[in-house]
């Protein structure tokens, strides 16, 4: 196995996999254009709404859960990138750097552990509405 | 033993080919970013150019890093940028707003600035210009053993540095919670 | 065989064999789906409703490529192609059997996720510019939950990556001559398994598209094979999904009598039929009961999976 799939000879056909990949992707979509059926009525050019005549933009606002979501997100997922250099040199890292490690993610979990207390991870308004009310009683009625 | 086999003479000449291609991308997405009127087309650009960035640290050598550019930048950072524009509704026609942001007195103190960094690379390029592109290839498990050994203590204060965020994010999206029946009529 | 002509071979065949895999899963599963449900499924085309597959694709075909008015046009037809390319570009690093795979490179788990958070950008941007409520609420939806489970979809497989110290999904298979990592690692299956589900928003995590609340989430201004390459995409991130599980928990082409190739079809084709089995058992949970699940249950168990392997290697190891 070694030898055989050294990385730089290998780039090419990533290269022109990617590449055949995307014609390919075009080229669907294009015949599709192509090919397709075209026609005019009255509400062909109307957002669909299940029938309803749409009313107001659909730019609307979205609750702030979900730019809290994503921001964890990209947080987590930086320190989950630190985990993967650990994990691939584990072996050779032994056990001072599990112990580095184990530190690492102890302070992730603690932020985990936090927001969980604080009720950051639960969704909808019902629950936060509790959450604001008393925050000290609602742990136990939790889950 | 992987490692000796990799790197033969011929390849160099391929791979910088390869590396122009992906700085040419890079460099033009990046203009692009800059002129595109809507923030969404913008984005797009930025998220080609990372992907190119991305390209050329894997032909430089750095394949872990290479996937860490799209996991990361591309991958996370983009999407929350591309949700912002989602929730707050920009990205449909931003221009009055920038226009009133880029008037040309604002322009200048950045202007030097990148004028200065203009000048230092120029220098850069002219010195140095024999030893550039060697690439030596890097593989992840040199970078895990180089973050989890001499470098701990910038990873174990990156963890801090990250629990400090996340806690920090929560308190100020919460913040704004409290506040929930004058929401729609914030202003942008 | 001459190795340019190996490679270009093996990437014809495999887009090939994408393209068909996708297309006959619209047929496949509709007819296992109906098998679990006491139904008949798709039968009237040709022998045992195949020729339906042919008829579907006639019909997307022909049917209106529509284009909003009222959306942001490039976006809106960039879309659907992003998830086309994105879960097709991640089959390259899979080896199908020892040496055949476009690039086992170095970085193949990576690249895998790497490829598999671009796929986010499909629904993120689909539902953006199409400039619907529906839409935008599904797309919200997707992301936030797509972004949740692949937090821990890479720890999950980090188990994986410390017993064979390499993220090669060649080394990967090698590593399992002994034993599956099915076994050892069952605890990260299960969990890549779930985030498998939710990244390609398969029943359980459908709720993006929730026909019966958001009539089809993000994709609900897409018509003709617009429309299309959203399932295309969702077909090939399964087998995808499916193959990877092959790769890095059972043995990938590993096996006995039939030649490795066989073998690596035979397990992801069976994964695939367990993909579509859950789509037809289970019912669809609540939007907080998913995130909360992400988040409380999986991110801790995937955490904890990790740090059990790594003690357990280290001690049998006897590493210092």
């Amino acid at each position: 196995m070694p030898g055989l799939l050294a990385d730089g000879v290998e780039l090419w056909p990533l290269a022109l996999y990617f590449v055949a990949v995307v014609v390919l992707a075009g080229g669907i979509l294009g015949l599709s254009y192509v090919l397709g059926e075209r026609h005019r009525e009255r509400a062909t050019g109307m957002p669909y709404e299940s029938g309803m005549i749409p009313t107001g933009s659909a730019r609307v606002r979205m609750p702030v859960e979900f730019y809290l979501v994503a921001l964890f997100f990209v947080i987590f997922d930086l320190e989950a990138v630190f985990i993967f250099g650990w994990a691939i040199s584990a072996r050779q890292l032994g056990w001072a750097g599990y112990v580095e490690v184990v530190i690492f993610i102890a302070v992730l979990v603690s932020a985990l552990v936090y927001l969980w207390r604080q009720g950051a991870l639960d969704w909808g308004t019902a629950r936060r509405a509790g959450a604001d009310r008393d925050r000290s009683g609602r742990r136990h009625g939790d889950e | 033993m992987r490692l000796t086999g990799k790197m033969p003479v011929p390849q160099k000449e391929k791979m910088n080919a390869t590396f122009y291609i992906s700085a040419a991308v890079a460099v033009l997405s990046t203009i692009l970013v800059i002129v595109s009127r809507r923030a969404v087309h913008a984005l797009l650009y930025f998220i080609v150019s990372l992907l190119a960035v991305a390209a050329m640290f894997y032909v430089m050598g750095a394949p872990f890093v290479a996937m860490l550019q799209v996991i990361i930048y591309a991958g996370a950072i983009m999407v929350l940028f591309l949700f912002v524009m989602m929730m707050i509704n920009l990205g449909v026609d931003v221009r009055g707003p920038e226009q009133a942001w880029l008037r040309p007195s604002r322009l200048a103190g950045p202007a030097v600035l990148a004028g200065v960094l203009v000048a230092e690379l120029v220098y850069v390029l002219a010195a140095g210009w024999k030893h550039s592109a060697a690439p030596v290839e890097v593989p992840p498990e040199q970078v895990g053993l180089a973050a989890f050994g001499p470098y701990v203590l910038g990873v174990e204060l990156a963890s801090l540095l990250l629990l400090a965020g996340l806690v920090g994010t929560y308190h100020l999206a919460r913040g704004r919670r409290e506040d929930k029946s004058p929401k729609e009529e914030q202003p942008r | 065989m001459n190795p340019i002509l190996f490679h270009l071979l093996t990437i014809v065949i495999l887009l090939a064999a994408l393209l068909t895999v996708a297309s006959m899963l619209i047929w496949g599963e509709r007819r296992l789906l109906a098998l679990w449900q006491d139904r008949y499924g798709p039968n009237r085309v040709g022998p045992l409703g195949l020729g339906q597959v042919v008829a579907d694709i006639v019909k997307i075909l022909a049917k209106e490529d529509w284009i909003p008015p009222f959306a942001d046009k490039a976006v809106f037809q960039i879309a659907p192609g992003v998830i086309l390319v994105a879960t097709m570009t991640a089959f390259a690093v899979v080896p199908f059997a020892p040496g055949l795979a476009v690039a086992d490179v170095n970085v193949g788990l990576l690249f895998f996720l790497a490829m598999s958070s671009m796929s986010v950008y499909s629904v993120a941007l689909a539902g953006w510019s199409s400039n619907d409520k529906y839409s935008l609420l599904g797309s919200m939806r997707a992301i936030s939950q797509m972004v949740s489970y692949e937090v821990f979809m890479g720890l999950s497989l980090m188990g994986v990556v410390i017993q064979v110290g390499s993220f090669r999904l060649g080394d990967i298979v090698l590593a399992q001559q002994r034993l599956w990592f099915a076994l050892p690692q069952f605890l990260g299956l299960v969990v890549f398994f779930i985030a498998g589900l939710a990244e390609t928003r398969r029943i359980p995590y459908d709720l993006p598209e929730a026909e019966n609340e958001l009539v089809a989430g993000y994709h609900t201004e897409y018509s003709g094979m617009k429309f299309a390459s959203f399932f295309l995409g969702e077909y090939v991130g399964v087998t995808l999904f499916s193959s990877l599980v092959t790769t890095l928990f059972l043995g990938g082409w590993l096996g006995p009598v039939l030649p490795p190739l066989v073998w690596f079809i035979l397990k992801t084709v069976l994964l695939v039929c367990l993909f579509i089995l859950v789509r037809g058992s289970l019912p669809r949970p609540r939007y907080d009961q998913l995130m909360a699940m992400g988040w409380k249950i999986m991110l801790p168990l995937s955490l904890a999976n990790l740090l059990v392997t790594g003690a357990i290697v280290l001690a049998r190891e006897g590493a210092r």
